[in-house]
């Protein structure tokens, strides 16, 4: 067989140079369209990013849940998996883990704080592992069925809300009781920077070296490139698939209590800005790579804190963060396979 | 037999075609003619350039040197859309048919004359059919294709192929998916195209398709024309002698290796008991063999009659549908068998590059497979000095650990995958068509090592099609068709390839 | 009796109203991937036919002109769609998601200016001749014309598969696009067309959803129905045919999570509405134990599901 070493003509970097120059133009475009100049926009988008220390704390905050929800999609995604389930296993996280909270409201920090994350990464692990089971074992495809299970996993957190779980203090206003003191997230000194990110870092460290190294992440590359030949030698493509949908459903489902606890404080509708979908865009633009997740999670992070601020002081429409991760997706999806079509 | 009508231009004439892959010359300056109203037979063993040559004409492989001349004039085709165009009808091995659609649906997507609106149950497009309602009269347009039997659906593709006007139809091996029967029908068909006029190529590897429908007989061996002639004029042992020269054994230009002697006191470690798969023909059904520690057991049979099916249930990748087998002594499948027991058994997969490697992952890794899997695989991998060794041992070129895979050639793939099969000693080992596709020096290699491991006390179940190697190096062989066993031989001196290649086919002696 | 016989034909004729929207949906998703080709997108092209719609029926006051507006949008979803798949070989699904997550953006961007406001529905059966039936005559008068015309699509689609060359030549390419290109035809133009035809029914399913059943614009108003609509195409086996009782199915779970609580039920309003998903979820997963659809699958689409 003839090793065709003309198959890839482009490096790596020159196609991530021009997919960049790309968006940048049709980013550009839209703000023009939009009537802003679409240089002002992009500088204070900079500014409002990362201008001064209550704004990158604001990115980092942003960061956080967006991190955790990439994870979510990139831990099954090492198998080939495409799961857009965060967004489900984030509310449902934030279910479990304010059950904890509602059920012992009066136990100490030591015991309330890690049963309450506990709780949420099993409320998450319990979403994820069922359409991994579904996939693993059934054959039904997963992207499918974590998209339909997003709408109910949102819809249960409304129904408890507004339902069993609302405070009567609040006159009507659907949220439960404000959660105690004891679950509040360590924060870093002087800082509003709490516990989820430092986690979804230490997480991301943790998934780069478990899936780089070690004869487990070795099983889950040989299923991911050629399952059967894994089958051959007796792994189990089901049981993969369940436990990685499980682990990044765990990880989604930090996010949600984290957001519940730390810039909530009690369960309430709007969980989510839309973490899932956002985060899957990041773990798709990474190829699952964790490193780079990190590093864009903080990049988009930066992006919608910056699109809150210029909605506000701009009058930038706040659907532009929105507009504007969609056309990067579409960019990198376009750019590298049009780039390898003409020089093919 | 119908005599060809005299033409004084040929349909298609070969002039010195010569196409090379790499060093190897699959066609080597050949030529012959075929005239209408004309069924060749182009005869040669597996490799021997009959598929390929066709190729050229078809423009799948266009020719390095030489030229096809159609009707006196040289054509040279660069897609097979305009060899169909210029009359050229080819019926592969894979039909170009599809089994979700129903028959009508399957014809009137290639025929010319299908309208627009193709009308209430397919009114408008009865056309189509009519080649096929002479062939067989008995199929329904309106059943899928895919519930149709394989002879059936190539009595499909042979419409639609004469559905576009061909005036030179070539059948790519029609009778090795065919049962008796269905041949005998296909035989009277080739006949009944052929008096319409139209000159017909057959490939094929059986003497018996010779006898019942050809005009003429060409021969090739290795590339080249190695003689031709009127089938009526040809003795059988002539064309074979034509087919695989004449070489005596022992000074057997291809350097295979000595067969391993039999330990004195056989004792049974490989045994298929009732081993089913399904039952279809290309299923393995009801295999019982077997095969003693040290002992080579080669299963001959033609491509498609369960020898997947059979190695892959075998191999544990596959349910066994009933049957059971056991490895020394105790049953290690139950619908699957044992993933641990299984590792026990080296298996070198068909087609290595999609069943043997993970191309993207190292020739380390590669070799390593069986410990990563293995539970507590981490404290038995093996150390980068013996992954270097073990790559220098099996000559897997370039010796890189670090290099993946899908960049080897197809010969040190195969090497690769043998290296972790058989580089430690294993209770059996599993080979199915190991020596497809490689060339002389590797497989000469690849049956070194077989041998070896049958020496170290392995039992051996090999499958190939090879059958001069089988007898060279199989204590006992078995022929396998439609799923059975059929037959099963000591090889011994008197052992011909005659009987062994008539119960592989079916046919009598 | 009488009451049963009543309640069940109300309930039907809700269900087939609140399914309407998601009929035109799932038949265009049905015909894409007959070719080949998942469109998760379709949720956007479907948002971008409602959003899209909604504006143009409420500026001219004509809810035809909002159909009209609503189904070249999809096109225009769908085409980003066939771009990236089919011209940049990009990943179906994640395509599909990048589609719709730009057209969630777009739709509210666009769609603050129409909050509020006033749209003209599709006219009813009323008096037309389906009106003067006997018995049922009464409630069918009270179904938009937007109904009939879906069940006019489905047939129409059966009609283009089954019938037509360039039907066949669709199913062909969804098959095999190999097989299609050594028969003479062009996988690529049949994805192409049916993939926009598809973009142009998700729109289409849209401003019905907008215009005429709820007649307002709110932000992401489909709810996941594209997503929806993509799983039940497994359901309904790549079969138009079985597209509408299949979504009759999911209009059957919203028609009881509206009605159950005015019947007494009582059980939480958001519990109700997840029903629907439910029900999708349990009956992809009932047709797969039961059925196992990849006999029925297009077999080039197991490419990408699996």
């Amino acid at each position: 067989m003839r090793i065709d070493s003309t198959a890839r003509p482009w490096p790596f970097s020159a196609v991530l140079l021009t997919t960049a120059l790309v968006f940048f133009a049709v980013a550009a475009a839209f703000f023009a369209a939009i009537g802003q100049s679409p240089l002002k926009v992009m500088t204070d988008l900079v500014l409002f990013a990362a201008g001064d220390g209550f704004s990158r704390e604001e990115t980092l905050l942003k960061a956080a849940p967006i991190l955790l929800c990439a994870l979510a999609a990139a831990i099954p995604g090492r198998l080939g998996l495409i799961s857009v389930g965060a967004e489900g296993q984030l509310h449902l996280g934030a279910i479990f883990g304010t059950a904890m909270v509602l059920s012992m409201p009066g136990a100490p920090a030591m015991i309330l704080l890690p049963a309450t994350l506990m709780a949420a990464a099993c409320g998450g692990a319990f979403w994820g592992a069922i359409p991994g089971w579904l996939r693993g074992r059934l054959a039904v495809n997963e992207t499918i069925t974590t998209l339909v299970m997003n709408y109910i996993g949102v819809l249960m957190v409304n129904a408890l809300v507004f339902g069993p779980w609302r405070d009567p203090v609040n006159l009507g206003w659907p949220a439960t009781a404000r959660f105690p003191d004891a679950v509040d997230l360590p924060v870093l000194p002087g800082t509003r920077l709490h516990l989820g990110l430092m986690l979804g870092a230490l997480l991301a460290l943790a998934c780069a070296l478990a899936f780089s190294r070690g004869i487990r992440a070795e099983r889950v590359r040989i299923l991911a490139m050629n399952r059967k030949v894994g089958e051959t030698f007796g792994l189990s493509f089901p049981r993969h698939a369940v436990v990685l949908m499980a682990l990044g459903g765990a990880v989604a489902g930090l996010a949600g209590i984290g957001e519940a606890i730390a810039i909530q404080g009690r369960l309430q509708p709007g969980l989510s800005l839309g973490y899932g979908l956002t985060g899957f865009l990041v773990a798709w633009l990474c190829g699952h790579r964790f490193l780079p997740i990190l590093l864009v999670s903080i990049l988009i992070g930066g992006l919608l804190a910056a699109g809150d601020a210029l909605q506000l002081y701009a009058k930038v429409p706040a659907s532009s963060a929105v507009i504007l991760q969609g056309l990067l997706f579409v960019t990198v999806l376009a750019v590298p396979g049009l780039l390898q079509r003409r020089t093919a | 037999m119908t005599g060809a009508p005299a033409e004084a231009v040929p349909m298609v004439s070969f002039r010195g075609v010569t196409k090379r892959f790499g060093t190897l010359a699959a066609c080597d300056d050949v030529s012959f003619d075929v005239a209408g109203g004309e069924v060749v037979a182009l005869l040669g063993e597996n490799g021997a350039g009959k598929s390929t040559l066709m190729k050229t004409l078809y423009g799948i492989h266009p020719p390095d040197g030489g030229e096809v001349l159609i009707h006196g004039r040289p054509a040279a085709f660069a897609r097979p859309a305009d060899a169909m165009a210029a009359g050229i009808g080819m019926v592969f091995q894979t039909f170009s048919l599809l089994p979700a659609l129903s028959v009508r649906d399957n014809l009137a997507m290639a025929w010319p004359g299908t309208p627009w609106y193709l009308g209430k149950r397919g009114r408008n497009v009865r056309g189509a059919l009519a080649h096929l309602s002479q062939l067989a009269p008995g199929i329904n347009p309106d059943a899928r294709l895919g519930t149709l039997s394989t002879g059936e659906q190539q009595l499909v593709e042979l419409a639609k192929v004469l559905n576009l006007d061909a005036r030179l139809v070539i059948l790519d091996e029609p009778t090795s998916v065919l049962t008796p029967a269905e041949a005998e029908r296909l035989y009277g068909l080739i006949r009944a195209i052929a008096a319409d006029g139209v000159a017909v190529v057959m490939i094929t590897h059986k003497l018996a398709d010779v006898e019942a429908c050809a005009d003429r007989v060409v021969v090739m061996r290795r590339g080249r024309v190695e003689g031709e002639g009127s089938a009526a004029a040809l003795s059988r042992a002539e064309i074979v002698t034509l087919m695989m020269g004449r070489t005596a054994r022992g000074d057997d230009p291809r350097g295979l290796p000595e067969k391993p002697p039999l330990p004195a006191r056989p004792r049974p470690q490989l045994l298929l008991r009732r081993v089913s798969t399904g039952d279809q023909t290309s299923d393995a059904r009801d295999v019982t063999l077997t095969v003693h520690r040290g002992e080579i057991l080669g299963i001959a049979g033609v491509t498609g009659n369960g020898q997947t099916a059979l190695a892959e249930g075998v191999a544990g990748i596959r349910d066994l549908t009933d049957g059971e087998v056991l490895l020394d002594g105790s049953v290690i499948s139950r619908r699957r068998l044992d993933p641990r027991r299984k590792l026990h058994i080296g298996y070198v997969p068909e087609n290595p590059r999609e069943n043997g490697i993970v191309a993207g992952l190292s020739l380390e890794t590669n070799l390593a497979l069986r410990s990563i899997a293995e539970r507590k695989g981490a404290s038995r991998r093996m150390t980068s000095s013996e992954v270097a060794q073990r790559l220098a041992e099996y000559d897997v070129r370039p010796p890189e650990p670090a290099r993946a895979a899908g960049t080897l050639s197809g010969g040190n793939v195969q090497k690769l995958v043998i290296a972790r099969e058989t580089g430690e000693p294993r209770e059996a080992l599993l080979m199915v068509f190991p020596t497809m596709g490689l060339d002389i020096t590797a497989t000469a290699f690849v049956y070194d090592r077989m041998v070896a491991a049958a020496a170290a006390g392995a039992a051996v179940l090999w499958i190939s099609e090879e059958l001069d190697d089988l007898l060279a190096l199989a204590h006992r062989i078995a022929v396998i068709r439609e799923g059975r066993i059929m037959a099963e031989w000591p090889v011994t001196p008197g052992l011909t390839r005659t009987e062994v290649g008539a119960s592989m086919t079916g046919g009598p002696t | 009796m009488m009451d049963l016989a009543t309640l069940f034909f109300v309930w039907g004729l809700a269900s087939l109203t609140n399914a309407t929207p998601l009929i035109l949906v799932t038949l265009g998703e049905t015909l894409g991937q007959r070719t080949g080709v998942i469109n998760l997108g379709c949720e956007g092209a479907m948002l971008g036919g409602a959003c899209a719609g909604f504006g143009a029926a409420m500026a001219t006051g004509n809810p035809w002109i909002g159909m009209a507006a609503g189904a070249a949008t999809g096109l225009l979803f769908a085409a980003l769609h066939a771009a990236l798949v089919l011209g940049a070989r990009a990943n179906q699904l994640a395509a599909g998601i990048a589609v719709w997550t730009l057209a969630l953006g777009l739709t509210s961007y666009i769609g603050r200016a129409f909050v509020g406001g006033k749209v003209e529905a599709l006219p009813s059966l009323a008096g037309t001749w389906l009106t003067d039936l006997p018995i049922i005559g009464k409630g069918l008068g009270q179904l938009s014309v937007a109904t009939p015309i879906a069940v006019l699509l489905v047939l129409a689609a059966v009609w283009w598969l089954e019938r037509t060359r360039t039907g066949l030549s669709w199913r062909v390419a969804g098959e095999s696009a190999l097989i299609a290109t050594e028969n003479g035809m062009s996988p690529t133009l049949s994805r192409l067309s049916a993939v926009l035809v598809g973009g142009c029914l998700a729109g289409l399913g849209g401003a019905v959803l907008s215009v005429d059943y709820t007649q307002t614009w709110a932000n992401e108003i489909t709810k996941g129905r594209g997503l929806v609509a993509v799983g039940l195409v497994i359901v309904a086996r790549w079969n138009p045919r079985l597209v509408l009782p299949v979504c009759l199915l999911f209009g059957f779970a919203e028609t009881a999570a509206l009605r159950l609580p005015a019947m007494g039920v009582d059980l939480s309003s958001y519990v109700l509405s997840a029903l629907p998903y439910a029900v999708v979820l349990v009956a992809l997963v009932a047709n797969q134990i039961t059925f196992r659809p990849g006999a029925a699958m297009p077999a080039d689409l197991k490419r990408v599901f699996q």
